[in-house]
């Protein structure tokens, strides 16, 4: 009984109701969500304040630094650029909490409010709505997180530049770590979509991703003075990979990042089945 | 078109529809009527795939609603008022439901020019009236120009303007042949908009019918009489085919007896009638009458009426 077939009493002035070319495509979820996140007070307000924190932050550690030193102390190159990446990096950690509410609210907002309906009848196969709401949210998250980190570079490059330190944004001991921090920023933004969409709730999800990345390192650091062997898992949090990935001690960058990977799949990977599964 | 087969959803140990068949034709306005909890908005939930039917399939134009390559331009569907973010605009909310499908944005103004949301189109949902969030919705629902609208209450919350504007659209939408599926808990409005009327109660279908039939079958025309002797009128009426209900203290509604029938005796016995008049079956009476059956069974007879169904 298709639409074609019943639809030929109608005036013949009309057009057949279902009109071919226009359907879903996966192109067409990318600027819904692009719409979704960009019609959002809240969007603004998150991202202008993981800017301006990570700039407030570079100016001022970048000032302490500098008024803690006297000129030509300075060491070698790289640990220039060590130095370089930890002021530029050093407001990210604020901004992460922000990004993680961000992810967060971008999916439970959407069952507070009921838009979840309207979202999943107009994808009734669910997954692609999530997919598109992920990538839209790194992509942003990322050009936001590396716009923070290279502003804040270069604001602290006069300061400490009076002390006569300076480093290179394009050489490589500096622009991976930014990167690294960037990428990290947009993965918790992601992890925490997996999360929201999980406990569909924007209370019971801030408090999961916020546990995860606050209270998860703290607890395990205390347990691991009491029970020798929980030391070892320390590297396999989520955040403490996130630092490993970029600044390796315990484990190869690379190794780290896999981990990352493990905890974002694993968030994303449940949010997807219980998607899928449960009534709207 | 809709087509529902043995459709049924549980939750938990209730059991929020039950086995239920109906086809909703194109070409004209089908009304869901049922009391609350009957599975209306259930129902309507499982055709456009946000609750999955535990036994049971529906589908709409042909297919499973979510084998359709366009399903916004299949369904329209307007579930309540508040599947909107109440942080966006209204514009913002139609723009980001268009982009899914690929429908230009001069569609969105469109069916916010349709639905005469011009005025507060920029401004954010949240401070919507409950009229204009039904609108919105409305709006929502015909962005894509489907072929088949699914309206929960769609007038719930309107003024009396919207109410009739929302009458005159659907039955323009099934003019043009569309099939459009409404409900509504307003009797009154349901007979004055549906051609054909789907009754449920506690989950099941208890009349599928064009709405003469329904008011034929289901209500008998009763005769409303007005006296101080109302106990003394019961007594001389009483007999087996005649039911009687003590509407207010000295008011009676008896059906099984004719106006005239009534007033003849009455004046036998001397009882003086203050009142006497034929009351015509409504929809709403019908219906009232129909539910109440079926709650009735529910709590008394269960067992006998569920082997009477099971054997249907």
């Amino acid at each position: 009984m298709s639409t074609e077939t019943t639809t030929t009493q109608p005036s013949a002035s009309r057009a057949p109701f279902v009109s071919a070319g226009s359907g879903l495509s996966f192109i067409g979820l990318l600027r819904s969500e692009s719409i979704k996140l960009w019609s959002l007070r809240s969007t603004y307000w998150s991202f202008a304040l993981v800017v301006v924190a990570s700039l407030g932050i570079a100016v001022l550690m970048a000032f302490a630094m500098s008024s803690g030193m006297t000129g030509g102390v300075a060491g070698a190159g790289v640990e220039n650029a060590q130095m370089f990446v930890l002021v530029s990096t050093a407001g990210l950690s604020l901004g992460q909490l922000i990004v993680a509410v961000l992810g967060v609210l971008s999916i439970s907002g959407e069952y507070s409010s009921g838009m979840i309906k309207s979202t999943l009848t107009a994808v009734p196969n669910r997954l692609p709505a999530l997919w598109a709401k992920v990538i839209v949210l790194f992509g942003f998250t990322f050009v936001v997180g590396l716009f923070s980190v290279i502003g804040a570079f270069l604001v602290a490059i006069p300061i400490l530049g009076a002390k006569d330190l300076t480093a290179n944004l394009f050489d490589v001991d500096v622009m991976l770590p930014l990167l690294g921090n960037a990428l990290f920023l947009a993965l918790i933004a992601v992890f925490a979509i997996g999360i929201g969409t999980i406990v569909r709730s924007s209370a019971g999800g801030i408090a999961t991703v916020l546990g995860v990345i606050l209270l998860l390192p703290t607890v395990v650091g205390l347990f691991s003075l009491l029970v020798e062997w929980v030391a070892d898992i320390v590297p396999f949090l989520f955040t403490v990979a996130g630092s490993e990935m970029i600044t390796p001690t315990t484990m190869e960058s690379w190794q780290a990042f896999l981990v990352v990977l493990v905890w974002v799949a694993v968030s994303l990977g449940a949010a997807a089945l219980l998607l899928k599964r449960r009534d709207a | 078109m809709i087509q529902a087969e043995s459709l049924t959803k549980h939750y938990g140990s209730k059991t929020a529809v039950d086995a239920v068949d109906f086809t909703v034709q194109p070409g004209k306005v089908t009304g869901f009527l049922g009391p609350n909890g009957a599975g209306k908005s259930t129902t309507m939930r499982m055709i456009v795939g946000l609750d999955r039917p535990n036994v049971g399939s529906v589908i709409v134009n042909g297919k499973p609603y979510h084998e359709h390559k366009a399903p916004l331009r299949e369904v329209g569907v307007l579930l309540d008022a508040k599947a909107v973010h109440t942080g966006r605009s209204a514009y913002n909310h139609l723009r980001a439901m268009a982009a899914t499908h690929n429908i230009p944005t001069s569609r969105v103004h469109e069916v916010i020019n349709l639905t005469g949301l011009e005025s507060v189109a920029r401004k954010r949902v949240g401070g919507f009236s409950l009229g204009m969030g039904q609108r919105l919705g409305i709006a929502a629902a015909l962005l894509g120009d489907p072929a088949t609208l699914i309206l929960d209450e769609p007038v719930n919350g309107l003024d009396p303007e919207g109410v009739q504007w929302v009458r005159k659209l659907t039955k323009q939408l099934a003019a043009e042949g569309r099939t459009v599926l409404l409900s509504s808990h307003l009797m009154s409005e349901m007979a004055l908009t549906a051609d054909h009327i789907i009754v449920l109660g506690r989950g099941r279908v208890i009349a599928d019918a064009s709405v003469a039939d329904i008011i034929a079958s289901a209500a008998q025309d009763a005769v409303r009489v007005r006296t101080p002797h109302a106990a003394a009128l019961a007594t001389l009426l009483a007999q087996a085919d005649v039911t009687i209900t003590n509407v207010e203290q000295d008011v009676l509604e008896i059906s099984g007896l004719t106006v005239s029938e009534i007033g003849e005796r009455a004046a036998a016995a001397q009882i003086s009638l203050h009142e006497l008049s034929a009351v015509s079956a409504s929809l709403e009476d019908a219906y009232m009458k129909l539910t109440q059956n079926e709650v009735e069974y529910r709590t008394g007879d269960a067992s006998a009426h569920t082997e009477a169904e099971a054997a249907r």
